[in-house]
């Protein structure tokens, strides 16, 4: 158990931001247990009320839910004018980080069925328990050094249970969710009478599936609207390899439309792609078309892609497809395909100069006061 | 009946099922771990026939009625909140999602469950203080603010004693807890707008000496929460009376001009909100007019300076440069 002592915490480095800017990361200690934490820092003096209220039902929903696959808050409290949320680290980051810093062409078949597996039993968690997550991706999947994944990102997501009342569908769309909408199913996008449901949630499981398999999330380089229409009209994104990269692509110059350029979008990545080198580009390409992805895996991400929400499994079903076979067969165990990576403690072993910077910033702030004096 | 399959269990089977599982529970025998399985078991249970579930519908009115009916006859509503700590995590969330479906139950216009609790305001009390318990504080409050939303339940909350440990409630260290209890303070104090009114009123000095010590936390967030809500109390016209009670008092006054230059931006936004009702009132009270007045001068340079980023907000300018000319034109009553 930990508790909501400010002092019993101790900062050490900052690892990043989070929610769109709206929080800062830190690695701290505790120091009743000398354990490694990570607290989120919510600055709520320079935020607006909307905001308040989401940092709020983020931290209040996720207190609320106990699961090993999803990202715990040990402990809540308020610190000067920051709201700060304590939760266990998680050892190799996001799979968002580890796709940047190591597996830029998507991780391995093995290492994405081991993670797949312990989200869905957090997703099939949260749908029993009345919500809908609206917000999964690669980033809001961490990993720990014991190769557990864990969902994250609460933030965005709803209730299904209202005023003592199962909703059969949600019409609500999610708020500040610009940065999520790649991975957002067509119907919650379409915002239409026919509203959505925990299905929706199945379909950004099989957007994640790409981008963790590709290292790019599909439609990156598509405009809002275009990625919408694309959507609607039920054009599905695979999993790259021999299989489904078009023999021609690699003639990308001559070509600026259609189901190539979508192709392409979905490879190079990064928003400036126009000038990434070409040479990268085929590279990248020779070696996505180059290898295979097993049969079910091919046939889990479509399943969770179909259009007709109805059609598309729910999470149990999907935790009991054959796709999950390997892991029971293999040897292999997550860790040891990440063996390649250095775990955020070791990273920071060392660094406990940057947080006092960014604390004395902080106090920096403060004195700048109002010098005025009231003559009561 | 369903031909095939276990067969269902009827509401009042149920029921006494579970009671019997609390009841074991909360004597603590020695197969505690027994009666808590069967106390999770049984709520799920009735949480379905409630809520249905992916494969099957909830059940008909009438099975739904005689299970209601069971509920209030054994008692179980008050034995399940008192025991609340004792059932286990998922238990205790099913608890409160019967209870939040149970209490929406309407026979035309009538509320049979809101008309039980009245005869039962146990329940109540025995909800708010969950709120000194860390397990079960975030499961309180969602039943709290169901029960809020009924007048007469609200009524019974407001007017007790324990009404006043919500001051106590909101400062907790635990930032969910404290923010969720004054969620359903908010919700207590805003809802039915004639009876909150009434009841500021009515218990005008209790309640705002006890709000007065939420407006001087340590705590930035029940600080900032408190003010805004003040701001929103004194604004509604509803509370006229409350309003003009609190503009006559210049400690009142004084606490707002220092909240103006607050560290904090965001509470001086608020205090400005409260402050300008002290300025617009065509009738000040001597004592307000004598602060105002011997600050004349700094209020004007102060509130020029106030804010100037916020220019895209026109309201704000607008009430600005309002108090300022009110402020400019303030005449002692002497010289008149």
């Amino acid at each position: 158990m930990h508790d909501s002592d400010s002092d019993n915490y101790e900062g050490s480095a900052v690892l990043g931001m989070c929610c769109n800017g709206a929080g800062s990361v830190h690695l701290a200690r505790y120091k009743p247990k000398n354990t490694h934490v990570v607290i989120k820092k919510f600055n709520m003096d320079n935020r607006s009320h909307e905001e308040y209220d989401l940092v709020e039902q983020e931290i209040i929903m996720t207190r609320q839910l106990q699961h090993p696959n999803i990202l715990p808050y040990l402990a809540t409290f308020v610190s000067g004018h920051n709201i700060c949320v304590v939760s266990p680290l998680m050892g190799y980051g996001s799979c968002h980080d580890l796709i940047e810093e190591y597996f830029n062409e998507g991780l391995p078949e093995l290492a994405i069925a081991y993670i797949l597996r312990d989200i869905l039993h957090g997703l099939e968690y949260i749908h029993k328990r009345g919500f809908i997550h609206r917000a999964i991706k690669a980033s809001h999947i961490l990993i720990s050094t014991s190769g557990q994944a864990c969902l994250s990102g609460m933030r965005y997501a709803c209730e299904i249970v209202r005023h003592g009342k199962w909703q059969r569908t949600i019409h609500s769309f999610p708020k500040s969710t610009t940065n999520n909408l790649k991975w957002l199913s067509p119907e919650l996008l379409q915002q239409d009478l026919h509203g959505y449901n925990e299905k929706s949630d199945t379909y950004s499981l099989g957007m994640t599936i790409c981008e963790l398999a590709n290292g790019v999330v599909p439609f990156c380089d598509t405009p809002a609207t275009l990625m919408l229409t694309e959507k609607v009209r039920g054009s599905a994104p695979h999993i790259l390899d021999r299989s489904t990269i078009p023999p021609n692509t690699m003639d990308t110059e001559d070509d600026e439309n259609g189901e190539k350029k979508l192709v392409c979008d979905n490879i190079v990545g990064d928003g400036n792609a126009s000038s990434s080198s070409l040479e990268s580009v085929r590279t990248r390409l020779h070696n996505m078309s180059s290898r295979k992805f097993s049969e079910p895996f091919h046939a889990l991400t479509e399943l969770c892609l179909l259009r007709n929400p109805s059609d598309r499994p729910t999470m149990s079903q999907l935790a009991v497809h054959p796709f999950f076979k390997q892991c029971r067969r293999n040897d292999e165990s997550l860790i040891e395909i990440l063996r390649c990576v250095t775990s955020i403690s070791e990273k920071h072993a060392h660094s406990a100069g940057d947080y006092l910077v960014a604390l004395s910033t902080e106090q920096l702030v403060d004195l700048d006061l109002e010098t005025c004096q009231w003559d009561f | 009946m369903p031909l095939f399959g276990k067969s269902q269990k009827s509401p009042a089977e149920v029921v006494k099922a579970l009671k019997e599982a609390v009841n074991a529970l909360e004597r603590g025998d020695k197969k505690v771990e027994k009666a808590q399985e069967d106390v999770s078991k049984n709520l799920v249970h009735i949480k379905n026939m409630l809520y249905g579930t992916a494969e099957a519908e909830p059940q008909a009115d009438i099975v739904v009625a005689q299970l209601a009916q069971e509920l209030y006859n054994s008692n179980l509503l008050l034995l399940l909140v008192q025991n609340l700590s004792r059932i286990d995590f998922e238990g205790k969330k099913d608890v409160a999602q019967v209870f939040n479906n149970i209490l929406r139950r309407q026979i035309g216009t009538r509320s049979p469950t809101v008309e039980y609790i009245c005869t039962k305001p146990e329940i109540l009390f025995t909800l708010m203080s969950g709120y000194e318990h860390q397990d079960i504080a975030l499961n309180c409050g969602t039943m709290l603010r169901e029960c809020a939303r009924y007048e007469a339940l609200a009524k019974i909350m407001i007017y007790s004693d324990d009404f006043y440990n919500f001051f106590r409630y909101v400062e907790v260290s635990t930032f969910d807890i404290a923010s969720d209890a004054f969620s359903t303070f908010k919700e207590l104090l805003t809802r039915h707008k004639i009876l909150s009114a009434e009841f500021l009123e009515v218990n005008y000095d209790k309640v705002f000496s006890h709000y007065q010590r939420l407006l001087n936390s340590e705590n930035y967030v029940t600080r900032r929460q408190s003010l805004k809500l003040l701001g929103e109390l004194l604004l509604d016209r509803h509370n006229f009376t409350v309003m003009t009670r609190y503009i006559s008092n210049p400690d009142n006054l004084k606490l707002m001009m220092n909240m103006l230059k607050e560290k904090s931006r965001n509470i001086q936004f608020e205090a400005f909100h409260v402050f300008k009702v002290f300025v617009a009132n065509p009738n000040k009270p001597k004592p307000i007019l004598d602060i105002l007045l011997r600050n004349q001068e700094k209020l004007i340079e102060f509130l020029t300076r106030f804010h100037t980023d916020r220019s895209e907000d026109e309201q704000f300018n607008d009430e600005k440069a309002y108090l300022i000319k009110q402020i400019k034109e303030l005449k002692s009553v002497h010289e008149n």
